[in-house]
């Protein structure tokens, strides 16, 4: 890099900073548009950038509808813009807009897209991922019907094009599907798993639904997890468990060393 | 077209000229075109019941030479020639293939109407000189219908009825000057010229009166008198006495371009060029004008007489080509190119008015501006809603979950949230059909306490509840019944909105949503 003075004592941790970031601006992903940082996830879990990175394609297997719907809908809310939410296939469930704005994400930045093929829902999230003006899209897999051909439609060469188009527009797309035991390998930068834990007590899972969270894969850093998270959505915070600080903290110790 | 307003001719009926087509074997030349392997020597005629008799309806020209003749016993034309084919009539398909001839001559002319049952009827005025001259335009429409298999005799003269009346009435294909429309009607035979009925041509005749000169020698009063009102009206309107309006096919459209083709193409990529060029000079016309286009169609004359329509609609008024080129480029593949296109016309159907500041070119990466990044928004739902659904939620003031939300067009603001509308412990999806659901509980109405949901038991860890909501009884259907919902959650963490309805004695689990 030419703003490291060459002549300066190797600094190692500032060298691999920087290799980093050109290798992310060689890659494009992560490209900030404007002053626009990674989207945070959660504080102390240990990402390579601290978040999400924009302009590029994560994945969510869900071993529950609810709780992946939800956690969409908050990475979405804080991408700050208008975001698209591309249902796939004659699903039952329907995003619905009043629980989505308790996770964050307002009407007013919400726009529904209903694709009953695939090669449309495909489409339209390749649209979506390359516009400028969408910072966020996710494409929802059907959840009831037609899992096992959903995930194998959803291969390298599909999720590769999504990932170009998330570099090219700057949009962060999520791409939200059942879980299963052994996904197919795809091209998104980090997959996640999420489910539900059991609430302490009746009542509380209300508005602080608790969580557990897995980093499956990631590029460029350590996978990790899983993490019990809890989702305060009058705060509209994720906060990681006390018990759970700890193992966080070795893993990203591990990963920065 | 029905419901669409006549267009009089704006200034004096001198400065119009209008070009008649009749098509005196439109039946049968229609059967002919749908029905190639038909033998052409063999005559032809479409046959219909009249109450207990089955008489010709249409005979073709050949049909016509041997003495056939519409009306006639079907009996006696069989009699008369054993080859002759027959088809049943189809009157309402003989009005479509004349509304689709109607909509191929709007090439020469954007005022192009029907004139039922066997005529079309331009309006040409001011369009002659791109084909050299009226006479010019007579004979290439001529040409045209008889390549694609339709007999036709035309006419031009300065009155709508008058070159209606000269295309039926002579053969050979006249174009008359503007102002002696009653001199060259007057040699007409009545039958052709006024379009009467039999009967009254019968009463016509036994007066001695069997051209258009003899009903303009006779006092006017009388004949109005004997024959009715209408006798006269037509009268006038053949001899340019009268004005008649014309009601076009189809709207004309606020701007349009045109290209004419020397080769057929049949080919995507030959198409794609085309529209290029349409698509070009349409957006620097309407950039001229200030002015940004809603609907756009593309149509294509087909070599045999078919005109195929691709429209596209935008959200916002738009004159950029690269945007529009994306929306046509999802629907080209509609057009069915068969021997080819010989003609592509590109029409602004609908326009408003855009000031010159809004245009921006979508610069990929360059400006940033919130207008041009919502002029790329606008773009991209254009884009979508070419093909899918989209639409953005209205929040609806209401208390009945399927009643919460409303759907918006994608362009549209969406109003505020009204107060409680995002509550807490509201599911993030909610399934389109409320799913049957097997519930134990200890007491009639308490919570739940054992789901059995799709042949699995599952124990509730705990069950919060009920919220009860009342159906509307403002609006709601009267088989609306009140639901009790609850919040719960499984022994396996996953949390879901479950409702009981119904009276007490038979009530009804439903899994409505899934709670975060």
């Amino acid at each position: 890099m030419s703003s490291a003075a060459p002549d300066a004592p190797l600094d190692q941790a500032a060298v691999l900073a920087a290799l980093r970031a050109r290798m992310a601006r060689l890659e494009g992903s992560g490209r900030a548009r404007g002053e626009a940082g990674p989207v945070p996830v959660c504080e102390r879990l240990p990402l390579p950038d601290g978040g999400l990175a924009r302009s590029a394609l994560h994945e969510v297997l869900a071993t529950a509808p609810g709780c992946g719907a939800a956690f969409c809908a908050l990475l979405l809310a804080r991408t700050g813009g208008t975001v698209l939410w591309i249902a796939s296939g004659r699903d039952e469930l329907l995003a619905w807009p009043p629980g989505l704005a308790r996770c964050g994400l307002a009407p007013a930045n919400l726009i529904l897209v209903r694709a009953g093929r695939w090669p449309d829902a495909l489409w339209a999230m390749e649209e979506a991922l390359r516009c400028p003006a969408v910072t966020g899209a996710v494409l929802a897999l059907a959840w009831d019907t037609n899992r096992q051909a959903g995930d194998s439609r959803l291969d390298l060469t599909a999720t590769r094009r999504l990932q170009l188009a998330a570099e090219a527009g700057g949009a962060l797309g999520l791409l939200l599907r059942p879980n299963t035991a052994d996904p197919a390998p795809t091209a998104a930068v980090t997959r996640w798993r999420i489910g539900p834990l059991p609430t302490a007590e009746a009542g509380a899972g209300l508005d602080e639904p608790r969580w557990q969270l897995e980093l499956l894969r990631v590029r460029g850093g350590t996978p990790g997890g899983p993490w019990a998270v809890t989702w305060r959505a009058a705060e509209g915070r994720l906060d990681l468990e006390r018990g759970e600080t700890a193992s966080a903290a070795r893993a990203s110790r591990g990963a920065s060393a | 077209m029905t419901g669409q307003p006549c267009l009089l001719p704006a200034d004096g009926l001198g400065s119009r000229r209008f070009l008649a087509l009749h098509l005196p074997c439109l039946a049968t030349d229609r059967i002919r075109r749908a029905e190639p392997d038909l033998p052409t020597d063999q005559p032809l005629a479409t046959w219909a019941a009249s109450g207990s008799r089955r008489v010709l309806v249409a005979v073709d020209q050949a049909a016509a030479t041997i003495g056939l003749r519409p009306g006639q016993a079907l009996a006696d034309a069989q009699a008369i020639a054993p080859g002759l084919l027959l088809r049943p009539a189809d009157p309402d398909g003989d009005a479509q293939a004349l509304q689709t001839l109607a909509l191929w001559a709007r090439r020469y002319t954007p005022l192009a109407a029907t004139d039922p049952p066997d005529g079309l009827l331009l309006d040409i005025t001011g369009c002659a000189h791109l084909l050299g001259g009226e006479q010019a335009l007579l004979r290439d429409a001529l040409t045209r219908l008889r390549r694609a298999g339709i007999a036709a005799r035309g006419a031009v003269a300065g009155a709508a009825a008058t070159s209606a009346a000269l295309a039926r009435a002579r053969l050979d294909n006249p174009v008359v000057v503007s102002g002696i429309e009653a001199a060259v009607a007057a040699p007409l035979p009545l039958g052709p010229a006024l379009r009467l009925s039999p009967a009254m041509l019968a009463d016509l005749a036994r007066l001695g009166l069997r051209r258009v000169r003899d009903l303009l020698d006779q006092p006017r009063a009388p004949l109005a008198r004997r024959f009715g009102q209408e006798l006269l009206d037509r009268l006038d309107a053949v001899t340019g006495q009268r004005r008649t309006a014309i009601r076009p096919v189809t709207e004309p459209p606020d701007l349009s371009v045109a290209q004419d083709l020397l080769e057929p193409i049949i080919t995507r990529a030959g198409i794609d060029a085309v529209l290029d060029r349409l698509l070009a000079t349409l957006c620097a016309r309407l950039r001229a004008a200030g002015l940004g286009a809603r609907r756009i169609a593309l149509l294509a004359w087909r070599v045999d007489g078919v005109v195929q329509e691709v429209a596209i609609g935008t959200g916002q008024p738009t004159r950029e080509p690269t945007h529009l080129r994306r929306l046509f480029a999802e629907r080209l593949e509609r057009l069915e190119p068969g021997l080819g296109f010989e003609r592509m016309t590109l029409e602004a159907r609908a326009t408003e008015p855009m000031a010159a500041g809004t245009q921006a070119g979508l610069g990929i990466g360059g400006r940033s501006d919130t207008a041009a990044m919502a002029e790329a928004l606008a773009q991209l739902l254009d884009r979508l809603a070419q093909r899918l659904r989209v639409h953005r939620v209205a929040p609806v003031a209401s208390h009945w979950p399927e009643r919460m939300v409303a759907a918006l067009d994608p362009h549209a603001a969406v109003p505020a949230m009204p107060a409680g509308w995002a509550a807490p412990g509201l599911p993030v999806l909610l399934r389109r059909r409320p799913e049957p659901l097997k519930a134990t509980a200890l007491l009639p109405d308490d919570p739940p306490s054992l789901l059995h949901w799709r042949g699995v038991a599952h124990r509730l860890r705990w069950a919060e509840g009920p919220l009860r909501l009342e159906p509307e009884w403002w609006r709601a259907h009267p088989d609306l019944q009140r639901r009790d919902y609850y919040r719960v959650e499984l022994a396996s963490g996953v949390r879901l909105w479950v409702c009981r309805t119904g009276p007490p004695e038979a009530a009804r689990w439903l899994l409505h949503g899934h709670l975060p």
